[in-house]
């Protein structure tokens, strides 16, 4: 059984919404949310969670009704009409699109795993280190100690 | 059902519970620890996923309300503008900590005396700075000697990177005069025994699979475990029963993982279940000795709670920050305002603590402890294309003051699995830490615009973070005054003479820095107070 039913017609629409949500970019080759398939994380999601299943059928219904096609001012109507719904549809949809290792390699953070590899950051040199906390250094004893004479 | 009685019955398995287990192993008395969570097997870190941000929105959520772990109590914070953020298991909330470590500094021990706000310690810094050397080496603690904002000391291990973002914010500050240092981190700089060094994963709050950080799954509890101490985890502490002829604790009840109640007594009774939870288990553990919760003759157990409110400020500059890289929350630290100044409108002070930012999920969500996502749309795009690589922010942490109306108590309706009431937390921000706040997010503007920030992002400061009450303190707090006080100057109870406390909840006033380095230092001391103590204890 598939996740979360869909006709043609409302994956398309679905896909649309998603394009909008967040949309991609020719000119740094990232693609939008419904051209890389958030709608089937979405999906994956709502068969989990009847909340959510609930909220994009309502959110779907209403879109379907939004006869001059899907644009921004449309997907605006929708935030003003059904902001509860529309929230979770947020929330799930950069769920579903930072997630995928591709995507978060697209805005410069590794597409691995964060373990074991991690990133290589270069450990300052102590004369670098040295150099820049030398004004810090310089002030002297910067604190309160009431146990000092005069310390308080 | 029963169990053989032990010497020392520790409740908690966290920062706090693991260290005074340490110190007390040389005394050869039977110690268990009991803990409702479990261990966390290398496979359960989420940081070896693809995935591994979706965690943190579910399973690895530090919020217990989000996460419904069964090991999990819910917490009803509808009455607070901040929630309070745990980890249950081995290691407890060092699992999902971030690793900053500074230490609290000696003012902050004597602000009655010296700011006439709060109540003095019944210890002093320099009390308490040979337990910090301790711990530090017991913990793995990276960091640069010399820190003028403190008493000369030096941390085991040379400091972690600051990076690109760090050096950057640091010649803002020298720009402006500030000071700066770079921070203590329970991280390891470099291999440490037995444990890898920092590999700059940057997700610290999703567990470190590496056992860089010094969470005590990593630190303590191998030894601890190798040494005899019991750990018996799944176990989660019912009541603390009391002898109803001599008033001493005799040990408590629990929650097995077979599902049974099983009474485990012991010849002390030590709670290190941090801010909120010690404070519950002793208000739940009613009798007719103590009717109105154990070792609570002050009705001062569950008030006083102290988070640290916090609130961020974000620039952006014209270079990529590389703001993923690298330890989550700890760079450099400036405390320029940390101590009081009448000409600024309040007492005490606050650091600005350079967060690196974060991955990108988490950014367009809002940001860490925040449920605010960022625009859709053609904005999205921008946002995430020309700022979110381009951040570098400083987070304002203040300290908060001890208020008895901000308290945990008992909910009326609300339980955990087991039938056990929930806490209930009541907490509002004082005119003064908004005050701080305030001004804290000036200096953070001028320092990000110092350091070359281009622009600075808006930021509604009405609002605090929410998922952010990772330091709870002051529920139980310590003095010589048994009026005045749940413990005395070395963690135990005015009430009831073997009962002890070492978590946060023993905090007096909060600082303004990250507390477990002194939760930690404080269960050592009290551990060595024990020790010297110990023909005479529960006289």
């Amino acid at each position: 059984m598939a996740d979360f039913p869909m006709s043609p017609k409302e994956r398309h629409l679905l896909d649309s919404i998603l394009d909008q949500l967040i949309p991609g970019s020719c000119e740094r080759n990232i693609p939008g949310a419904g051209e890389i398939g958030v709608a089937d994380y979405l999906a994956h999601v709502a068969a989990r969670r009847s909340r959510f299943d609930a909220a994009l059928r309502r959110l779907l219904a209403r879109a379907s009704e939004l006869t001059d096609g899907i644009d921004s001012d449309a997907i605006r109507r929708l935030e003003q009409s059904m902001p509860i719904e529309f929230a979770e549809l947020l929330t799930e949809s950069y769920k579903g699109y930072y997630s995928r290792p591709d995507m978060r390699a697209k805005v410069g953070v590794g597409a691995h795993p964060a373990h074991p590899s991690g990133y290589e950051v270069a450990q300052e040199s102590a004369e670098f280190m040295g150099s820049l906390i030398e004004p810090v250094r310089a002030r002297g004893p910067f604190y309160r100690d009431p146990s000092i004479a005069g310390g308080g | 059902m029963a169990s053989d009685p032990v010497d020392v019955l520790i409740v908690g398995a966290g920062a706090s519970g693991a260290a005074i287990a340490w110190s007390l192993l040389e005394t050869r008395m039977r110690i268990l620890c009991l803990e409702q969570g479990d261990h966390l097997q290398d496979s359960d870190f989420p940081s070896r996923r693809d995935d591994y941000e979706l965690a943190r929105y579910a399973e690895f959520s530090c919020d217990p309300n989000v996460r419904k772990l069964s090991q999990d109590y819910p917490i009803n914070s509808e009455g607070s503008c901040i929630t309070p953020v745990n980890w249950n298991g081995v290691g407890g909330s060092t699992i999902n900590f971030l690793g900053h470590w500074p230490r609290m500094k000696p003012s902050d021990f004597r602000t009655r005396s010296l700011d006439g706000v709060g109540e003095d310690w019944p210890l002093d810094y320099h009390a308490l700075a040979p337990f910090y050397d301790m711990n530090d080496a017991n913990t793995g603690v990276s960091g640069l000697g010399g820190n003028p904002a403190y008493p000369d000391y030096t941390p085991p291990l040379p400091p972690i990177p600051i990076g690109k973002l760090g050096q950057t914010l640091a010649m803002g500050f020298n720009r402006l005069g500030w000071h700066w240092w770079p921070s203590d981190v329970a991280i390891l700089s470099q291999d440490h025994d037995g444990r890898q060094r920092c590999v700059n994963a940057g997700t610290c709050d999703l567990g470190c699979a590496a056992g860089a950080k010094g969470g005590t799954n990593f630190t303590y509890w191998p030894v601890l475990e190798n040494a005899g101490v019991e750990l018996r985890t799944n176990a989660r502490v019912r009541e603390i029963l009391v002898d109803r002829n001599t008033g001493l604790a005799k040990g408590v009840l629990y929650h097995g993982s077979d599902g049974q109640v099983h009474e485990q007594m012991a010849e002390m009774v030590v709670m290190a279940c941090n801010g909120v939870g010690t404070p519950r288990m002793l208000l739940h553990s009613t009798s007719r000795l103590f009717p109105d919760g154990l070792a609570n003759s002050s009705g001062l157990v569950g008030k006083n709670l102290m988070f640290h409110p916090l609130t961020g400020i974000s620039g952006v500059f014209d270079e990529p920050m590389k703001g993923h890289e690298g330890p989550m929350a700890c760079s450099i630290l400036s405390q320029e305002f940390y101590e009081s100044d009448p000409s600024r409108g309040f007492v005490r002070g606050y650091g600005l603590h350079s967060g690196r930012s974060t991955t990108p999920m988490t950014y367009a969500l809002g940001g860490f402890g925040i449920d605010d996502p960022i625009p859709w749309g053609a904005e999205h795009r921008e946002i995430m294309d020309n700022v979110y690589p381009y951040l570098a922010g400083l987070t304002v942490v203040t300290e908060d003051l001890p208020e008895e109306h901000n308290c945990v108590t008992l909910d009326p309706e609300l339980t955990d699995g087991d039938g056990i009431p929930a806490p209930r937390i009541s907490y509002c921000l004082s005119e003064n830490t908004r005050a701080m706040l305030k001004h804290g997010e000036e200096r953070a503007k001028e320092a990000l615009l110092a350091a070359g920030a281009r622009r600075i992002l808006p930021n509604d400061s009405d609002k605090v973070w929410r998922r952010a009450g990772w330091h709870q303190m002051g529920t139980c707090r310590m003095g010589n005054d048994p009026k005045n006080s749940v413990v005395d100057g070395w963690g135990r109870s005015h009430d009831v003479k073997n009962l002890f406390i070492v978590d946060g909840s023993i905090f007096v006033t909060s600082g303004a820095v990250n507390p477990t380095a002194t939760i930690q230092a404080l269960a050592l001391y009290i551990g060595d107070r024990i020790k010297t103590n110990i023909g005479s204890l529960f006289d």
